[in-house]
């Protein structure tokens, strides 16, 4: 059992932070003061605007004869300030502790604000696992919200991460694109953008934690969402094209494929030969699901790769397969206490993991990069750009020079 | 809930409750564990938010889910306490989540149970302050204090610092630095960067001195009075000159120390300051709005401070406590208790101050509004580095309130009201109206001393250079729309009296009573159809001049089009 937790964040926020990226579109967080506050704040660094977040703040008197009334007026004052198309209710902790019947308060709502949707999901210890899921289960929510449309014969709809995937997906459209295939995204900065997936005629996801969201497109609409591998670094990259170009019988698209591997291969042999034979180590522990797309780039350019991963879900077991068969990547499932004890065992070079963790990594001055800055990892210039300046950019002189210090002067 | 559909209130969740007051004292102990128990989420949020504050604190958890909570966490609970226990803590505390405190779980229980010795169980009030928190977690701190008969002489004991209090560090620093000058030791700080054993030898102090009294702190003073005998300062906030050397002589008076030369120099090198060049020349010319929604004792402090001993006057405050409003109304006449972010903003407006002291919503909203001159001294931060640097308490702090201010403050200014590197000089010779004259006089007036020529110098050499542009005399049009566009924002909605005073902008006599349509204005943005109906509001001569205002006004502000929001803001900003 751990006595931390090594995740991104708490599930709410990443629900906060993602529909906080789509106009169109207002989250109402549910809950007691502190849980707004800090996911109010912890969310600050991850939207572009719209930074006030507006809640119920729960209270006591709330917890004994039950909140929905604060909620439903909330509702109102905040449809009657922002005009939204969509408010997401965000159902934290303490409120599904006290059995709130938000459900009931939403169908009230259906009736007072025909114009408006409201839906909710569940976030807190909803998923005390996995906090990226905090994202899948509010974008499930907003799906549930979407309307039934036409088809666009031949398109291909992308789901990608989590709201940082808004305008992050270009290296993966634009290929699909130049391929003559029309392309919906998802997640997309509107909320009529976001509506459009459902005329997809096939469904891609581009990475692990959007299982809850596939799920209730299909149940909803019917499209099935495919799952090919994390399209990061050379070989991801190309395979998961390779696979969309052989579903959609898309020669071009191969055509495009193999050009692009003769651009960018050269690249790719000069970082692996800078790395190779220095037997380099990096742990990567629980980020936003970046722990096992960067964690699959450096395994391709060749280091020993450890990741604690952030979920075990349907799509996590299909990559972490592919991950261990094509590059020898150790997965750590099992609990450990603390991040220090790991390190203790695997001596890593480098680290890649949360603030919380970095508490324990700095101690040793062990080169560290924090996972929530390393999230546009998709297509093949990503992978050449991290490979090229790795050890810049972690600037490992620095650390020993520290380390150093400590040697001579103790701390 | 309190508010309704008329009274739309969002920025409670930005303060800081119960729960967060609790750990960011319980984790000062430093060589405690602490133990949030609580679900993961809870956990990540608040270690993470107090580490953007504070160095490498740490915290542990016993990650509870919605299973553990419904069936009782307890078993949990235990397994935690145990493993930390091996680790060899000095104490461990445990801090309960709100989930926690809905179910009731017996926590107190659970540490009879375990049996460590110095367990200290906190159960924050769902529904209290961030004060309320750090007073109940310094209260329970005491239980662990071991009594003693024999006082150290000369020993205080300071109140008040947590981690995560704004600039705690430094404060506690340069205060230590005062009382070791008089003679005087800490026996112990609750709780910042504290010990187990320097809590638990927080008895022997002769005094305790409560630095934080408009926020936290007396009620345990009170109770150490009561269980201790140890008596408490609690009236005099060491901040400013005056405030410090009152302090310390109090201190010195109430410890009976032996008379030191100490505050004297202090005060010699405080009066030597106070000669300097950049002191007063500048500090009187300014203004500033202080935001402390989080820290009412700085907001005493500071603004008395500034008011009375730098000539600087405070034209906006902020707080969070009726006593601290009541306090610094003395010293400054817009007094917010509890505003509204929306509010703050309709006051930084309204008030133009030349520099703003808050945390990362005001920067936010000042930003916004084109306020250049902003100094952190609050939370929310998002990511704020503190050093033993930069005080804001004590001599120091006093230097150090006044260096930022006028640092921050004078060049800021000072390049606004310059032209272009290797702009023209003068546009050439070029004839004024009268009332361009009067209006451009009365605008100067309204401009610090400190810059005021060289800003009328570059207002003068805009203008005749737009009249030239135009073939025109300088009108006063052409003032007030250089004075709306190249001066400080700051100063934007004084200006907008000048030309009240000097009579509106009239336009030819023979369109005077011209009804102008809305339809018949030429926009050349997109204008909503909110925005372009409240045109109605404008007299129908200047409509036309408004239409120009506000595109401007739109473009300056990256606005692709005018909406009725646009329209508001700028009229706020003109003061109307």
């Amino acid at each position: 059992m751990s006595l931390k937790s090594y995740e991104h964040c708490c599930s709410t926020i990443q629900a906060l932070a993602s529909l906080g990226k789509i106009e169109g579109v207002i989250p109402l967080l549910h809950g007691p003061q502190p849980c707004l506050y800090q996911n109010q704040v912890g969310s600050m660094s991850c939207r572009p605007a719209q930074l006030l977040t507006a809640g119920t703040l729960i209270n006591k008197s709330n917890v004994i004869f039950g909140g929905e009334e604060s909620l439903k007026q909330q509702v109102h004052n905040i449809y009657k300030k922002y005009k939204p198309k969509v408010i997401v209710i965000i159902n934290t902790c303490v409120p599904q502790l006290i059995g709130e019947d938000v459900e009931g308060v939403i169908i009230e709502l259906e009736d007072e604000i025909p114009d408006l949707t409201v839906v909710t999901c569940k976030s807190g210890f909803n998923y005390p696992r996995s906090m990226p899921l905090g994202s899948d289960t509010s974008w499930a929510a907003l799906v549930g919200g979407f309307k039934e449309k036409e088809k666009v014969p031949g398109s291909v709809g992308l789901i990608g991460r989590t709201g940082q995937d808004a305008g992050n997906m270009a290296p993966i459209d634009i290929p699909l694109k130049k391929a003559g295939i029309k392309t919906f995204l998802f997640p997309a900065p509107h909320i009529d953008e976001m509506e459009k997936i459902v005329s997809a005629d096939s469904l891609y996801s581009i990475h692990i934690t959007n299982q809850l969201t596939s799920n209730r497109i299909k149940e909803k609409f019917g499209t099935e969402t495919r799952f090919i591998e994390i399209p990061v670094g050379l070989e991801g990259t190309s395979n998961f094209l390779r696979g969309v170009a052989d579903r959609e019988k898309n020669q071009k698209l191969h055509d495009i494929v193999d050009a692009e591997e003769k651009r960018v291969r050269p690249e790719f042999d000069r970082i692996k030969a800078s790395f190779k034979g220095k037997g380099y180590k990096m742990l990567l522990v629980t980020g936003p699901a970046n722990e096992v797309s960067i964690g699959k780039i450096m395994a391709e350019l060749g280091m020993e790769i450890f990741v604690v991963p952030s979920m075990k879900n349907q799509l996590y077991k299909q990559e972490k397969k592919i991950m261990e068969d094509r590059y020898g990547v150790t997965f750590i499932e099992e609990d450990f206490e603390l991040l220090g004890d790991l390190i203790e065992e695997i001596n890593p070079d480098f680290i890649s993991c949360e603030f919380q963790a970095q508490v324990e990594t700095v101690k040793k001055f062990v080169p560290t990069i924090i996972n929530m800055m390393y999230l546009c990892d998709y297509g093949y210039d990503y992978a050449i750009d991290l490979g090229t300046n790795f050890l810049k950019t972690i600037k490992q002189p620095v650390y020993e020079k520290w380390q150093g210090f400590v040697s001579r002067y103790g701390g | 809930m309190s508010q309704g559909k008329e009274d739309f209130r969002m920025q409670e969740i930005h303060t800081p409750s119960a729960f967060e007051g609790a750990l960011w004292a319980a984790c000062g102990v430093k060589d405690a564990i602490t133990v949030f128990h609580s679900p993961p989420g809870c956990y990540i949020n608040q270690h993470v938010n107090m580490l953007v504050n504070d160095w490498t604190v740490d915290l542990y958890s016993t990650n509870l889910s919605y299973a553990n909570v419904m069936q009782g966490a307890e078993e949990k609970l235990e397994d935690v306490m145990r493993k930390v226990i091996s680790k060899n803590p000095a104490a461990v505390i445990v801090v309960t989540a709100p989930s926690v405190e809905v179910t009731q779980d017996d926590v107190e229980g659970v540490a009879n149970k375990v049996g460590f010795k110095d367990t200290v169980i906190i159960r924050p009030p769902i529904g209290g302050s961030v004060n309320d928190g750090k007073d109940e977690t310094f209260l329970k701190l005491l239980d662990i204090m071991e009594p003693v008969k024999q006082k150290l002489p000369n020993s205080v004991n300071i109140i008040g610092p947590t981690y995560s209090t704004f600039n705690w560090m430094a404060d506690v620093c340069e205060l230590k630095r005062m009382l070791e000058g008089v003679g005087v030791t800490v026996n112990t700080v609750m709780t910042a960067g504290t010990t187990v054993e320097e809590i638990k030898r927080a008895p022997k102090a002769s005094l305790n001195l409560c630095i934080y009294p408009y926020d936290c702190g007396i009620k345990t003073a009170k109770e150490m009075e009561k269980r201790f005998g140890i008596p408490y300062l609690d009236d005099i906030i060491p901040i400013g000159f005056e405030n410090s050397s009152l302090w310390l002589e109090k201190i010195v008076g109430l410890l009976k120390v032996s008379d030191s030369s100490f505050v004297k120099e202090e005060m010699q090198s405080a009066i030597e300051f106070a000669k300097s060049n950049m002191f007063f020349t500048v500090t009187f010319e300014m203004t500033a709005a202080l935001s402390f929604d989080n820290n009412n004792t700085y907001a005493v402090g500071i603004s008395e401070f500034y008011k009375k001993e730098a000539g600087t006057e405070i034209v906006m405050c902020s707080v969070s406590s009726e006593a601290a409003a009541e306090r610094v109304s003395a010293v400054c006449d817009e007094v917010l208790l509890n505003g509204t972010i929306e509010q703050k903003r309709d006051k930084f407006i309204s008030t133009a101050p030349m520099a703003i002291f808050g945390n990362f919503y005001d920067k936010k909203i000042s930003m916004d509004e084109g306020f250049k001159n902003f100094i952190f001294a609050d939370i929310p931060t998002i990511g704020y580095l503190g050093t033993e640097n930069c005080p804001f308490m004590g001599f120091r702090g006093a230097k150090y309130l006044v260096q930022c201010l006028v640092n921050e403050v004078y060049m800021g200014i000072f390049l606004e009201t310059k032209g272009e590197m290797e702009g023209k000089i003068s546009g050439g010779v070029v004839p004024w109206d009268i009332k361009a004259e009067q209006a451009m006089m009365k605008i100067s007036e309204m401009i610090p001393h400190f810059v005021r020529s060289t800003a009328m110098k570059k207002l003068h050499q805009v203008s005749e250079q737009m009249a030239v542009d135009n073939g025109t005399n300088v009108t006063i049009e052409i003032v007030q729309e250089v004075s709306d566009k190249f001066t400080p924002t700051k100063f934007k909605a004084k200006f907008s009296e000048v030309f009240d005073d000097v009579g509106p902008q009239v336009p030819a006599e023979e369109d005077e009573d011209e009804e102008v349509p809305i339809e018949s204005l030429v926009f050349n943005m997109e204008w909503e159809n909110a925005a372009k109906n409240m045109l109605e509001m404008v007299p129908s001569p200047f409509r036309k001049v408004a239409v120009e205002n506000t595109e401007n006004y739109a473009k300056e502000h990256s606005s692709e089009k005018v909406t009725a929001a646009v329209f508001e803001a700028f009229r706020k900003e003109l003061g109307m």
